[in-house]
C-alpha cells in the first residue's frame, strides 16, 4: 500500500496536468499571434550528462555467517548513503505545450554503492587472541533507464526553472562487486595490520531490473536557438534491486560470508545538457527569444 | 493519458515481481554458523532435514578436559537461521554419525570420557536431548539404520577386535560378533589415532547389503572391507587394503548387488560408481580400479548418496578438492554414467561432512568451514531442485 501512495500522486499530478490544458486552451485563443500561438509548443531533442549519487536502503537483510552465540547486529552490514559518484548519459525527447513539458529520457547509467561490516574473535582469558576482520564492499550496477516526466515550467522568460516528476524503469546491463578485507590480528606476536587481495566478481547475476518514480527540479536557459540545462532529481526505488534468487550463488562471495540483501536503491542524479528544437518556423525565426 | 496509466501499471507488475520470495530463500542457502570464541572449533557430522523443514546437526567440538571431541547440537530453521545449540556434558565424547532416525527421533552414538564406554543418546527434532542409554562396549567407529535398529561398528581395545552389533534404540544389543584386527600395537596405533583426530581419518563404515552385513573396519592387520552374517568367526568376504594407506573410503549398495564405491590407495582416490564386488572369499581394494581423482585431497573423506534426479536414479559422491572446495560427483546408478559435477565453496576452506536429501527434492551439503582461513565452522549449503536437476544431466 506504501508504494501505491506515490503512484496515485503521479496519476493525480498527471489529471491535475490534463485538467490545466482544457482550460488554458480557451484563455490562450483569446489572444492568439503567430509567434505565441506558434511556441505554445515545441519538441526538443538533446543530450544530457551528469553524476549520480546513491543510497541503497536494505528491505530485508540476508546474511551468511550466522552468529551462534552473539548478536547478528554485530555483524549488519552498514550501508553507505550518497558517498559514491555514479555517472549517466541522457538522451532527453520533450514536448512542450502552454508550460508543460512530457519527456522521455533514455539513460545510461552506472551507480556505485558500498558496504562495510567486521567481525571479531576474542579468547575472553587471554587478551592477545584476538582477531579483527573487516569487509569493504563496493557495488558498480550498470543500467538503461527509461523514465516518462512530466516537467513544468515555473518561468517563461530566458532563465526557465522547471519542477519535474515521473517514473522509470531501469534496465539491468552489468554489475560487478568488489571486496577488500582488511584487518588486525593481535595473536601474531605483536599487532599486525593486513590487507588481502580485493575480491573482484562479475555481479550481473545479483541483480535485478526494477521500477521507480522520481522527482526533481531544474533550470533551462534560451541560449540562442539552443536550450541548456541543469536538473537534479531525486529517484526512488520502488521495487527490490536484488535477484532473489541468485541471493546465494557465488560461490567466491558466500565463501566470504556475503549474500546480497534485499535492497532499495535511491539515487540523485544531477545532469547538465542541451535541448535543440524541432519545430521552426523559419530559417531565421529565433523560437526561444521571448 | 492512457497510454501513460498503462505503462504504469505494466512498470509495477514488473516491480512487483521480484519481490522477497521466502520460498527461494528456503530453497537455496548458504550458512557459517560463527562463534566469536577465539579458541573455538566445531565439526559437524551430519545434518538431516526435520519434519518442521529445519535442520538438526549433529558436530563435535573442542573440549578443554579431554583428548577426544566433545559434542554439539545444533538446530537450525528452514531459512538455516540459528535456533539453538547444545554443548552436551564433557563426560560424553567421540560422537558419531550419522542422525539415525526411528520412530520418529534421531539417535547418535558417542562414549564416556573416561571409561570410553558407548552411549547411545536420543534428539527430538527440536534437537532436544535426553539422558543417553548405555551400549556397552568401547570406541564406537560408526553406525547406520537397519529398519528400526542401528548397526554399530566399534572398536574393542581390550580384545584388539573390530566388533559389529545390532543395537535397537532403547540400546540393547541383539547380535554382536567380533572380528580381530590382528596383534601387537603398530595395527592399534592408526585406530587410536583417528579417535583423538590426530593422524588419519580412518573411513570406518556399517552397513547392510542384502541380507549381509559389511564392515570397513580393521580385521587381519589391515583395513579391509568384509562382509559377515554377524554368525561366522570370520568374514564371508573380505576386500583388503593396505594396512592404514589403502582400502575403501565409502561404499553403498545399489540395486541388483552392484556398489557405488570409493576406495583410496597411498592418497590416491578412485570412485567406482557401478562397481561389482567379490562378497565371498578374499580379493584386493587395488585390483578394483576405478576413476582416478587428482583433484582430491589425499585421503579424502567421500560421501554417497542416492537419491533421484530428473527420474533418473543417481548416486552423488561428495568430497574435498586440493582447491579447499567441497566437490559433489554425479553418476548414473544404473550405468555408472558421469552426469555432472557440483563443486560448492571458494575463498576460504571448505570440507564435506555429510549429503542429505530435502523434502523439497533438493540436497542440505553440511561441512566445515576454516572462517577467515583459522576457525573451524560448521557450513551449511542447501541446493534446490532446480539446481541439482542443472548439474546432474
Amino acid at each position: 500500500m506504501k508504494r501505491l501512495i506515490p503512484l496515485l500522486i503521479i496519476l493525480s499530478v498527471s489529471l491535475t496536468v490534463q485538467g490545466q490544458f482544457k482550460k488554458n486552451k480557451g484563455a490562450i485563443a483569446s489572444k492568439p499571434s503567430q509567434q505565441s500561438k506558434f511556441l505554445e509548443k515545441q519538441w526538443w531533442l538533446g543530450f544530457k550528462a551528469g553524476t549520480n549519487f546513491s543510497q541503497p536502503s536494505p528491505i530485508k537483510r540476508y546474511t551468511v555467517t550466522t552468529p551462534t552465540n552473539y548478536a547478528q547486529a554485530l555483524n549488519d552490514k552498514v550501508y553507505d548513503s550518497f558517498s559514491k559518484t555514479g555517472s549517466q548519459a541522457t538522451l532527453e525527447a520533450t514536448f512542450y505545450f502552454k508550460g508543460f513539458s512530457f519527456s522521455t529520457q533514455p539513460t545510461y547509467r552506472q551507480s556505485r554503492f558500498s558496504y562495510t561490516n567486521q567481525f571479531q574473535w576474542r579468547n575472553p582469558e587471554n587478551s592477545a587472541e584476538h582477531l579483527v576482520l573487516k569487509y569493504d564492499q563496493e557495488q558498480n550496477a550498470n543500467y538503461a533507464d527509461f523514465p516518462l516526466l512530466i516537467k513544468y515550467d515555473i518561468l517563461r522568460g530566458k532563465l526557465r526553472p522547471y519542477v519535474q516528476v515521473g517514473v522509470f524503469y531501469s534496465l539491468l546491463i552489468n554489475a560487478n562487486k568488489s571486496i577488500k578485507i582488511s584487518g588486525t590480528d593481535y595473536a601474531s606476536g605483536g599487532i599486525n595490520q593486513f590487507s588481502n587481495q580485493e575480491i573482484i566478481v562479475g555481479a550481473k547475476d545479483l541483480f535485478h531490473n526494477y521500477w521507480g518514480i522520481m522527482g526533481g527540479a531544474g533550470l533551462g536557459y534560451n541560449l540562442g536557438n539552443v536550450k541548456v540545462v541543469l536538473d537534479a532529481s531525486y529517484w526512488k526505488s520502488m521495487s527490490n534491486i536484488s535477484n532473489t534468487s541468485n541471493r546465494f550463488s557465488n560461490d567466491r562471495l558466500t565463501g566470504v560470508g556475503d549474500a546480497q540483501d534485499d535492497l532499495d536503491l535511491n539515487n540523485i542524479v544531477i545532469s547538465a545538457g542541451v535541448l535543440f528544437p524541432m519545430r521552426f518556423l523559419s530559417n531565421s525565426f529565433k523560437t526561444l527569444d521571448r | 493519458m492512457r497510454l501513460l496509466a498503462l505503462a504504469i501499471i505494466a512498470l509495477v507488475l514488473m516491480g512487483c515481481s521480484n519481490d522477497s520470495d521466502p520460498a527461494a530463500d528456503k530453497a537455496n542457502f548458504t550458512r557459517i554458523y560463527d562463534n566469536n570464541k577465539y579458541d573455538a572449533s566445531f565439526y559437524p557430522i551430519d545434518a538431516k532435514q526435520t519434519p518442521d523443514g529445519g535442520y538438526l546437526i549433529l558436530g563435535g567440538r573442542r573440549i578443554q578436559d579431554s583428548n577426544f571431541s566433545g559434542i554439539y547440537i545444533l538446530k537450525v530453521d528452514e531459512l538455516g537461521g540459528f535456533i539453538s545449540e547444545q554443548e552436551v556434558d564433557e563426560n560424553y565424547v567421540n560422537p558419531i554419525g550419522p542422525l539415525l532416525e526411528s520412530g520418529g527421533n534421531y539417535f547418535f552414538f558417542c562414549m564416556t570420557s573416561v571409561g570410553l564406554q558407548t552411549q547411545l543418546f536420543q534428539l527430538d527434532g527440536d534437537g532436544t536431548i535426553s539422558n543417553p542409554v548405555s551400549v556397552g562396549g568401547s570406541y564406537p567407529a560408526a553406525s547406520a539404520t537397519d529398519g528400526n535398529n542401528f548397526m554399530l561398528l566399534s572398536y574393542d581395545n581390550f580384545n584388539k577386535n573390530t566388533v559389529v552389533s545390532v543395537v535397537t534404540p532403547s540400546g540393547s544389543i541383539t547380535q554382536s560378533k567380533g572380528f580381530s584386527i590382528g596383534a601387537g600395537d603398530a595395527v592399534e596405533e592408526p585406530i587410536i589415532n583417528h579417535f583423538l583426530r590426530t593422524g588419519k581419518q580412518i573411513p570406518f563404515l556399517v552397513g547392510k547389503a542384502g541380507s549381509q552385513f559389511y564392515f570397513n573396519g580393521f580385521y587381519n592387520y589391515t583395513l579391509s572391507l568384509c562382509f559377515t552374517n554377524l554368525l561366522a568367526d570370520d568374514p564371508q568376504g573380505i576386500i583388503q587394503g593396505q594396512q592404514d594407506d589403502g582400502g575403501v573410503s565409502q561404499v553403498m549398495p545399489l540395486d541388483g548387488g552392484k556398489f557405488a564405491l570409493a576406495r583410496f590407495n597411498f592418497g590416491d582416490n578412485y570412485f567406482l560408481p557401478n562397481a561389482t564386488l567379490n562378497t565371498s572369499g578374499i580379493s584386493s581394494s587395488t585390483d578394483l580400479g576405478g576413476n582416478p581423482f587428482p583433484e582430491l585431497v589425499g585421503y579424502a573423506s567421500v560421501k554417497i548418496l542416492r537419491t533421484t534426479i530428473n527420474s533418473k536414479k543417481v548416486a552423488i559422491y561428495g568430497s574435498d578438492t586440493r582447491s579447499k572446495q567441497i566437490a559433489l560427483f554425479g553418476y548414473d546408478e544404473s550405468s555408472g554414467e558421469f552426469m555432472g559435477s557440483r563443486y560448492l565453496g571458494f575463498s576460504n576452506p571448505f570440507e564435506i561432512a555429510s549429503i542429505a536429501p530435502t523434502a523439497d527434492g533438493g540436497l542440505v551439503i553440511c561441512g566445515t568451514t576454516f572462517v577467515a582461513g583459522r576457525f573451524p565452522r560448521i557450513c551449511l549449503f542447501k541446493l534446490s531442485q532446480d539446481e541439482i536437476s542443472g548439474s546432474f544431466k
